[in-house]
C-alpha cells in the first residue's frame, strides 16, 4: 500500500466534498479556539499571580495572624482575634534565633484623612519601621518613619500615591500636616505604587502609620491583626514556624487538647494556595472548554458515517481493486485525521489571537505555553483517529459485492 | 491457468429457501483465451463473475489459479491476488467521482507495491486512446471513455486476467464495439480475457463461449470465426456517412 498516495487522496477527497469538510473542521475550530484561548489565558493568568504573590511573600517569610484563620474561609469565627499583642512578636524576635526583621499591622476602619479643605476616607494601616524592607515597599519622596518614632507612638503617617494626589494634587505632601479623624499627623512620605492587591484592596489607597501610634492614638486598643517576621536562612523557615507555635502558645497558656488561637502562613502553605488556585485555571477552566472539543468530535463521527454510507461504491470498487480491509481503515483514519489537524491549526490560532487580544486589552502580558502545541496538534490527531474508528470499521467491514451490486 | 473443479454456490438463511446460483460447475480458462459467459439474468452468470474476480467464495469446490487453489486463502491474501493478478471492467464503470481520469486508473497501483505510479497510469491511458483525457474529472467524459478508463484501471498493474461484467451493458452500440474492439485488442497482446455477458452478439467476437443456465453449464464451444469489432466500427461509419 502506498501510504503516501492515500494521504495525498485524502486531502483531494475532502477538498471536492466542502460543504461536509466544512462542518467538520468547523467543529474542531471551535473545540480547540475554546480550549486554547482559556488555556493560555489560566497560564497567563497563573504566572501573574505566582509574580505578584513572590513579591508580597518570599521564601523566608512568616506570616501570624491572630485567631484561627482556614485556608479559603477566612477567620473562624468562634476564636478570639483580641489576643495577639506587639509583646507577644518581641518575644519571638528575642528568643527565637535565626530571625531578623518583623513587621506587625493593625487597620482601622475607613477614617475620614483631611488636608485643608480636602478629604478622603480610607482604612488606616501601622506598621514597624522595618516594614520598608519586610513588606518591600518604600517611599517616593520624603522618608520611611524611624524606629524612635515607632517607640514614641509620634503622629507621622506615609499616605499612598492616589491619596497624596486627592489632598496634594501635583504638590509634594513630605512635611505637610494632615488629621485623621481628629488626630493631627505630620506627612512624612509618599508610598511607592502597588496597584490593586489579589484581595481587591488598592495598596496606592493605604495609609500607614506606626503600629504604636495607631494602637495607642488612633484605636485604643493592645492587640494586633498579625505580624510578617523575615528568616534569615530560607531553608530554616519551616521549623523556625513550629518555634513559633509552640512559643505563641506557650504565651498563651494553651493545654495540650486546645487549638491555637493564632494562625501562620509559612511559603509551604502559601505555594499550596498558588497551586489551588492555579488548578481553576490551567485544569477546570480548559476542561470545560475541552466538552466543545467533544462536540467536535461528534460532529466527525457523524458526517464521516454519513460519508461511508454514501461512498459504499467507492469503498467496494477499492476493496475489488486490492485495498485489504485495513487499507481502508487507514484511508478514512487519514481523512479524520486531516480535517482534525486543519481545525486543530486554524482553531489554535483564532484561540491564541483572542487570548492576545483580550490580555494585551487589559494591559496584562500574554505568552504562548509551550503545551498549546499539544493542544493544537496531538489533541486534534488523537480526537479524529478517534472520531474516525467507528466509521472507518464500517467502511472497512463492508463486503465488495454487495458494495459493487 | 483458471481451473473451476466441481463450484458450487449456494445463497440462503439456514432453514430458509436454498437458491443454488451454480451447481457443480467445472471450467478450465487456458492463458491467452478470449472466453464469453453468456447467461440470461438470473442464470448464475453473476455469481460466476464474482467467483472467478474472487470477491465471493464458493460454497463448495476448488478454484485453482495457475495450479494454486485459493478458496482457501484469507481476504487479505485474496485482495493482494485481485491487485496482482485480475484487472476487473464493470457494466457501471465504478469510477471515482469528481476525480481525475489518471487518478483513476492509478487506483490499484495505490495498493500495490508498484513505483512510478504516475507514469505506470499515463501509459495504461494511452493504451485506451484517452492520452488526453488524463486531467478531465470522470463526469466529463463521454460512456464509452468512461469505460476506457476503466479499462485503463483495469490494466494498470498488468494483471493476467481481464474480467469484463457486462462492460457494454451501459453503452450504446457504437461505443459498445469500441469497447468489445479494446478487449480483442488486449487479447491479441496476449491477455486473458473473461467476459460476462447475456448478449449473444457479444459474446460472439469471444474465441469461446460458456452459456450457464440455471447455474448450470449447458454449452461450452469455439467460436470458429469470431466477429471483428474494429472492422465492424468501420462498417457502422460507411452506413452512417
Amino acid at each position: 500500500m502506498n501510504k503516501y498516495k492515500i494521504i495525498e487522496s485524502s486531502f483531494r477527497i475532502l477538498r471536492r466534498n466542502k460543504l461536509n469538510t466544512f462542518f467538520m473542521i468547523l467543529g474542531i475550530v471551535i473545540g480547540i479556539a475554546a480550549l486554547s484561548l482559556t488555556f493560555s489565558l489560566g497560564k497567563s493568568a497563573e504566572k501573574q499571580i505566582t509574580q505578584k504573590v513572590k513579591k508580597l511573600f518570599s521564601d523566608n517569610n512568616i506570616l501570624i495572624t491572630s485567631g484561627r484563620v482556614e485556608l479559603g474561609s477566612g477567620r473562624s469565627s468562634e476564636s478570639s482575634y483580641a489576643n495577639l499583642k506587639i509583646d507577644d512578636i518581641e518575644a519571638i524576635m528575642n528568643e527565637i534565633p535565626g530571625i531578623t526583621l518583623y513587621d506587625v499591622f493593625q487597620t482601622t476602619p475607613e477614617r475620614d484623612v483631611i488636608a485643608g479643605n480636602k478629604n478622603i476616607s480610607t482604612a488606616i494601616n501601622g506598621g514597624t519601621a522595618e516594614g520598608e524592607i519586610v513588606m518591600r515597599r518604600s517611599v517616593t519622596s520624603g522618608e520611611y518613619f524611624t524606629k524612635a518614632e515607632e517607640k514614641s507612638s509620634a503622629r507621622v503617617a506615609l499616605i499612598g500615591t492616589k491619596i497624596a494626589k486627592k489632598l496634594f494634587e501635583e504638590s509634594d505632601p513630605a512635611g505637610a500636616q494632615i488629621r485623621i479623624g481628629q488626630v493631627p499627623f505630620i506627612v512624612k512620605g509618599v508610598l511607592e505604587d502597588r496597584g490593586i492587591d489579589p484581595h481587591g484592596t488598592d495598596l496606592d489607597m493605604n495609609v500607614i502609620v506606626p503600629i504604636t501610634t495607631l494602637i495607642n492614638r488612633l484605636m485604643n486598643v493592645n492587640y494586633i491583626a498579625g505580624a510578617k517576621v523575615e528568616v534569615e536562612d530560607a531553608s530554616k523557615t519551616e521549623e523556625i514556624a513550629g518555634k513559633i507555635t509552640s512559643l505563641l502558645r506557650e504565651r498563651h497558656s494553651l493545654n495540650n487538647n486546645e487549638t491555637n488561637d493564632f494562625s501562620l502562613v509559612t511559603p509551604v502553605i502559601v505555594k499550596e494556595i498558588i497551586a489551588k488556585m492555579n488548578r481553576v485555571f490551567t485544569l477546570f477552566l480548559p476542561m470545560i472548554s475541552g466538552i466543545a472539543l467533544l462536540v467536535g468530535g461528534v460532529v466527525i463521527v457523524v458526517i464521516m458515517l454519513m460519508s461511508v454510507s454514501r461512498r459504499v461504491n467507492e469503498i467496494g470498487l477499492r476493496k475489488a481493486l486490492g485495498a485489504r480491509s485495513k487499507d481502508i481503515m487507514f484511508q478514512f483514519l487519514a481523512e479524520a485525521s486531516v480535517i482534525s489537524l486543519f481545525g486543530g491549526i486554524i482553531g489554535l490560532t483564532l484561540g491564541l489571537t483572542g487570548a492576545w487580544m483580550f490580555m494585551s486589552s487589559k494591559g496584562l502580558i500574554f505568552f504562548i505555553p509551550w503545551e498549546t502545541i499539544f493542544i493544537g496538534v496531538l489533541f486534534p490527531v488523537i480526537i479524529g483517529i478517534m472520531a474516525g474508528i467507528l466509521p472507518a470499521r464500517k467502511a472497512a467491514k463492508m463486503d465488495p459485492i454487495e458494495a459493487l451490486s | 491457468m483458471i481451473q473451476l473443479k466441481n463450484i458450487s454456490k449456494i445463497y440462503g438463511k439456514d432453514g430458509g429457501q436454498h437458491v443454488k446460483a451454480l451447481d457443480n460447475a467445472n471450467i478450465t480458462i487456458e492463458k491467452g483465451e478470449f472466453v464469453a459467459v453468456i447467461g440470461a439474468s438470473g442464470s448464475g452468470k453473476s455469481t460466476m463473475m464474482n467467483i472467478l474476480g474472487m470477491l465471493d467464495r464458493p460454497t463448495s469446490g476448488e478454484y485453482f489459479l495457475e495450479s494454486k487453489e485459493i478458496s482457501t486463502l484469507t481476504d487479505d491474501e485474496l485482495a493482494k491476488i485481485r491487485n496482482k493478478k485480475i484487472g476487473f471492467v464493470f457494466q457501471k464503470f465504478h469510477l471515482l467521482p469528481r476525480t481525475t481520469a489518471i487518478e483513476n486508473v492509478e487506483l490499484p497501483l495505490i495498493y500495490s507495491d508498484r513505483k512510478e505510479i504516475r507514469k505506470l497510469a499515463v501509459d495504461a491511458l494511452a493504451k485506451v486512446g484517452l492520452s488526453n483525457r488524463g486531467k478531465h474529472l470522470t463526469n466529463e467524459l463521454s460512456g464509452g471513455q468512461q469505460q476506457r478508463v476503466a479499462i485503463a484501471r483495469a490494466l494498470v498493474n498488468e494483471p493476467e486476467v481481464i474480467l469484463g461484467d457486462e462492460p457494454t451493458g451501459n453503452l450504446d452500440s457504437k461505443s459498445g464495439l469500441e469497447v468489445v474492439g479494446v478487449f480483442q485488442e488486449l487479447n491479441r497482446s496476449g491477455k486473458t480475457i473473461i467476459l460476462i455477458t447475456h448478449s449473444n452478439e457479444v459474446a460472439q467476437h469471444a474465441n469461446r463461449v460458456i452459456r450457464i443456465h440455471d447455474g448450470k453449464i449447458t454449452e461450452d464451444y469455439k467460436v470458429e470465426k469470431p466477429l471483428d469489432a474494429k472492422a465492424e466500427l468501420a462498417e457502422l461509419k460507411k452506413t452512417i456517412n
